[in-house]
């Protein structure tokens, strides 16, 4: 049997719930990319999908400009990833410095099953790179991450760490009930978002509570 | 509602378009362009009070205009109708799933009046296609002034908590 060296998607989990910023915002992919983070670190500032595979990042490269003082931290993977490469272009043209992205390099669609990706050895980093996000790495430990964590506000445009990772085909269970609706309306009310404000007639406004 | 249907059905549309989303104070515009929506999106990209973000496919505009609206910022979509038929998974499992209130403002291709033949195949589509996967919509009237119709759909999509699609056809929307 052959041993899988990499660390787990829970080492990297626990790593970034201990080096997590108070204020930040955390956007986490279908399947254990959203069950676990729940379980690790549940939180109303936790945006969890449910489906929608692949757009994690753009969801939260749009929520990174909606709330440029805080940071957002999103969980996407390299099957997802791939589904909506242009994304990265996107972010790459934005460059949202409050963005950091945490890429599950897997090698498999592991919240399907484990199923092969595409191209499971694409450098990632460096395709992130290409599309202009210049502070794009390969981080190959939890330590590493926690390092890289650490410097997340500390320079221009959006961070980018491709996370080797072992598969996790065994789906967890979540720890509470992940309604979509819910989720966004907890989400809503703890960043304190404007609520829209209705008139008779229409012409309503978003407005703060 | 103020009473801007009572103006002239004459006025330049877009700009209506445009005046219309300032007033009801939308900070985001999420964006794949076509030829008649390439102007008003380099004109509200002039406009201080609305970010405009280039999408490179309208199913990932549909997820930046969640996530802009997630975060508090009543946010506009201008795609070409293509981009509906493209992003149908995303917008059911993503944005009427979550309830996301999303104004879409949408070129109309392929209907009897646009001369581009290439569009034809999209036109006689896209509405049965909008029915099928439950999308509200409404197709502008170019008899009635453009701006209340863009706000009866920004109105409807926060009452209702959905996305809502208003067809535009080119003169509401070409610059």
């Amino acid at each position: 049997m052959v041993i899988d060296a990499r660390p787990s998607r829970a080492d990297y989990y626990r790593a970034l719930a201990k080096t997590l910023p108070a204020d930040a915002l955390v956007v986490t992919s279908l399947g254990n990319a959203s069950y676990l983070w729940a379980v690790v670190r549940h939180a109303p500032e936790n945006f969890y999908f449910e489906d929608a595979m692949g757009l994690a990042l753009p969801l939260a490269l749009g929520l990174a400009i909606a709330q440029p003082t805080r940071r957002v931290v999103v969980v996407e993977g390299d099957g997802a990833l791939m589904m909506h490469m242009g994304s990265l272009v996107t972010v790459g043209a934005v460059a949202p410095s409050n963005l950091t992205v945490l890429l599950i390099q897997n090698g498999v669609h592991a919240a399907s099953g484990g199923q092969a990706l595409t191209n499971p050895g694409l450098d990632l980093a460096q395709l992130a790179r290409a599309a202009g996000i210049a502070r794009a790495k390969n981080v190959m430990t939890p330590e590493a991450l926690a390092s890289e964590m650490g410097t997340a506000s500390a320079g221009d445009g959006s961070q980018f760490l491709v996370l080797s990772t072992k598969p996790d085909v065994e789906v967890v269970r979540p720890p509470i009930a992940l309604d979509p609706v819910m989720t966004k309306h907890r989400f809503m009310s703890a960043i304190g978002a404007p609520r829209y404000i209705p008139t008779m007639f229409g012409g309503g406004r978003l407005e703060r509570a | 509602m103020d009473t801007s249907g009572e103006q002239s059905a004459a006025s330049h549309r877009p700009s209506e378009i445009l005046d219309t989303l300032k007033r009801l104070g939308f900070g985001a515009a999420i964006a794949v362009p076509d030829s008649w929506l390439g102007e008003i999106l380099v004109r509200i990209e002039e406009e201080p009070g609305i970010r405009l973000v280039r999408a490179t496919h309208e199913e990932e505009a549909l997820a930046i205009a969640c996530g802009s609206r997630l975060g508090g910022v009543r946010t506009a979509m201008f795609v070409q109708n293509a981009g509906l038929l493209s992003m149908g998974a995303g917008m059911v499992s993503l944005a009427q799933r979550y309830q996301f209130p999303l104004l879409m403002l949408v070129s109309y291709r392929g209907t009897v009046d646009d001369p581009v033949f290439y569009h034809v195949p999209k036109g006689r589509v896209t509405e049965p296609v909008l029915k099928g996967i439950g999308l509200s919509y409404a197709v502008a009237d170019r008899g009635r002034p453009i701006g209340p119709q863009v706000e009866r759909a920004a109105t409807y999509a926060e009452e209702a908590s959905c996305p809502f699609a208003l067809l535009l056809s080119q003169e509401d929307v070409q610059w």
